[in-house]
């Protein structure tokens, strides 16, 4: 049976990250997911991504007893289901990352900042705990919905990056230093140039990584980026599944369709949907979500214009009309037949299928796509048999 | 030589037995008894003993469970299959089972060109008329024929079934008649069917258990939507007929 063995490394790499988290003798520093991390960590912050608990309370289900509790107090099971399991977590006093990872609560942060590229949840959700913490919450708020990014964007943008700066080195107790911004921005440039790499050898079939593949080991670029660890991890990965593509393995060996991933992940359903796919030889190769922590534009010369370009044009911040010609581009590398569009309950934002996107790709790529309706955490709003029997409808008109 | 196609669904099991030409040999529809298996397979296996079957298809929400199935598809595919046989063209077909709608456009040859299912609430189903006209205190058999009587274009508004049923007790409290809250269900399912995306230029089949006993909605449909609509002759084993001639399809493979 096909495995990626590198998977072994993973799980060590992320039990050093987090266990890094326990040291008290460094500032720590919580971070939106596509935030400013290289910036914090030039200031020698330690970085936790409140978006990583919200993944690991979806993959293990806790979301399910997290989301009511948060639901009590006012922040309602429709809104972003990250957002409610996260806070349901902290205040049941409950994590998986006891189990996982020995961390008794999430590491207390001494600095909260996000950035609304994303969505404005991630404001309202940080604020929420830097009440509770009594910390520091600072924001970085980008235009929205670029049809392309223009110079007076990023001018804003780099100036909302520099405002950060006296008070990460008034809670960090380090000057600001550009030179190891550049470096940190550097390694994370290096890291994520090996991560593109890595799902681009799903161009290849048998396709060596799945998207629900990916989704696990993409756990270094979201909160190792512009570390050595991360690029280091990447290079054992990309090596490996160079090597499975040279010896034509994939994990599916005949493949009769390919299919691309819109959207969320289902966390709780990874295998299953997994095991589905496999069951009828349809490789999931290439998604959206995966393809989000891919910075080509980072360049240390120009640290914060290369930032705030780069944070300002990830897909998810630009409009209908540039989104269509990035996934068209992705249809033809990644030689898709057909597309699902994960339309989830609770992340408005990340969902791609409620202004025709779908219908327009068909049109102009000729591609079969699907909509399926759940949920990145809740799994209230996913119905198994009938998501089941859409996509193998789906499968069953790519094959007739 | 013979083909068995089996729609293992919420409610009803519908098994059709169809020879070279596609022709109805045999059929039969019985509870789906999902804990009393072996009553469905004396009934298949009587079919295996009876005739000689080359192949098997199976489709519905059981699908995966018949050990005997040559062939697994889904209902939309087996929908388009057991329509297309009927009608070589191009078409809407509106499945509406116990706990689904389905909707898909199929193309002359079978081919799925779009489709449609709820899957995120059961409004607009048969499970839904069930609630609601027990509710109303309507027998499900007599509504067809009384909302054929009605007049009133009133509706209900409510997207959830359990608030649909509370509703429709204030239409009771304002004496509407009998009449009247069946036509008001139909019409609240032709609302459902309305929102999802169709070529309107189509002509529309429908199919399913709802249809069999609900044809007055075919009127409905025709009038709201001003297409020409066709319920086929047995509606609610469309599907098993569909898989059928898909066994045989694949059989000759």
């Amino acid at each position: 049976m096909y495995e990626i063995k590198t998977s072994k490394l993973l799980k060590q790499v992320m039990a050093d990250y987090f266990s890094a988290t326990k040291n008290k003798s460094r500032p720590l520093a919580w971070c939106t997911s596509v935030g400013p991390a290289e910036l914090l960590r030039s200031f020698g912050f330690e970085v936790y991504f409140p978006e990583n608990h919200g993944a690991l309370l979806g993959a293990t289900r806790k979301a399910m007893d997290t989301i009511p509790v948060a639901s009590k107090i006012g922040y309602p099971s429709d809104i972003c289901s990250y957002l409610t399991a996260d806070i349901g977590s902290y205040i049941r006093k409950s994590t998986p990352l006891t189990k996982h990872y020995g961390l008794e609560a999430p590491p207390k942060p001494d600095l909260i900042v996000y950035n609304t590229n994303q969505c404005r949840e991630v404001q309202d959700w940080f604020t929420f705990f830097g009440n509770e913490y009594n910390c520091p919450v600072l924001g970085i708020v980008p235009p929205r919905h670029m049809d392309e990014v223009k110079k007076e964007d990023i001018d804003n943008v780099s100036k909302q990056f520099r405002s950060l700066i006296p008070e990460c080195e008034r809670i960090s107790g380090n000057k600001f230093n550009i030179d190891k911004f550049r470096e940190t921005l550097k390694l994370s440039k290096e890291a994520t140039g090996l991560w593109k790499k890595t799902l681009d050898t799903s161009k290849h079939s048998p396709a060596p990584i799945s998207f629900f593949d990916a989704t696990i080991h993409m756990g270094p670029i979201v909160v190792l980026r512009g570390t050595e660890i991360a690029k280091e991890y990447y290079r054992v990965l990309l090596a490996e599944l160079e090597h499975n593509v040279k010896n034509k393995q994939g994990f599916v060996a005949n493949e009769s369709s390919r299919i691309y991933w819109e959207g969320m992940p289902i966390w709780g359903r990874l295998r299953y949907l997994s095991d589905l796919f496999m069951q009828h030889n349809s490789a999931v190769v290439a998604s959206t979500y995966c393809n989000s922590w891919i910075f080509d534009a980072f360049d240390e010369r120009h640290p914060f214009e290369s930032s705030a370009f780069a944070y300002t044009t990830i897909f998810i911040n630009r409009s209908e009309k540039a989104k269509l010609e990035i996934l068209k581009n992705l249809i033809d590398e990644f030689r898709i037949d057909g597309m699902i569009f994960h339309e989830a309950k609770t992340c408005f934002n990340n969902s791609n299928s409620r202004f025709g996107m779908p219908a327009r790709l068909k049109e102009e790529t000729g591609i079969e796509t699907l909509i399926i309706e759940a949920d990145l955490c809740d799994l209230r709003f996913f119905s198994e048999e009938q998501s089941t029997i859409k996509i193998e409808t789906l499968l069953e008109q790519i094959s007739s | 030589m013979f083909f068995l196609g089996v729609d293992i669904g919420s409610l009803y099991t519908k098994l059709v037995v169809i020879n070279p030409e596609n022709e109805i040999v045999h059929s039969d529809l019985f509870r789906t008894m999902a804990r009393n298996r072996q009553k469905r397979d004396e009934i298949i296996n009587n079919i295996y003993s009876k005739y000689k079957i080359g192949y098997t298809c199976s489709t519905g929400y059981g699908r995966k469970l018949l050990k005997s199935a040559d062939v697994i598809k889904t209902e939309l595919y087996c929908a388009s299959a057991g329509v297309t046989q009927i009608a070589r063209i191009d078409k809407t077909i509106i499945d509406i089972g116990g706990e689904d709608i389905k909707l898909l456009t199929s193309n002359s040859n079978g081919k799925v060109i779009d489709f449609y299912m709820n899957s995120k609430c059961a409004a607009g189903t048969g499970a839904f008329i069930t609630e609601v006209a027990e509710r109303a205190e309507l027998d499900v058999l007599e509504m067809s024929k009384l909302a054929a009587n009605s007049k009133s274009d009133k509706e209900l508004n409510s997207f959830c079934t359990v608030f649909a049923k509370t509703e429709i007790m204030k239409w009771i409290f304002d004496e509407t008649s009998i009449e009247d809250l069946a036509k008001g269900i139909y019409i609240s399912i032709a609302n459902r069917i309305q929102k999802i995306p169709a070529d309107s230029s189509l002509p529309v089949f429908l199919i399913g258990g709802v249809a069999f006993y609900h044809p007055y909605l075919k009127n409905i449909i025709e009038d709201r939507f001003n297409v020409e609509v066709t319920i086929p002759k047995n509606p609610q084993l469309i599907n098993a007929f569909g898989a059928a001639c898909i066994a045989q399809k694949h059989f000759n493979l």
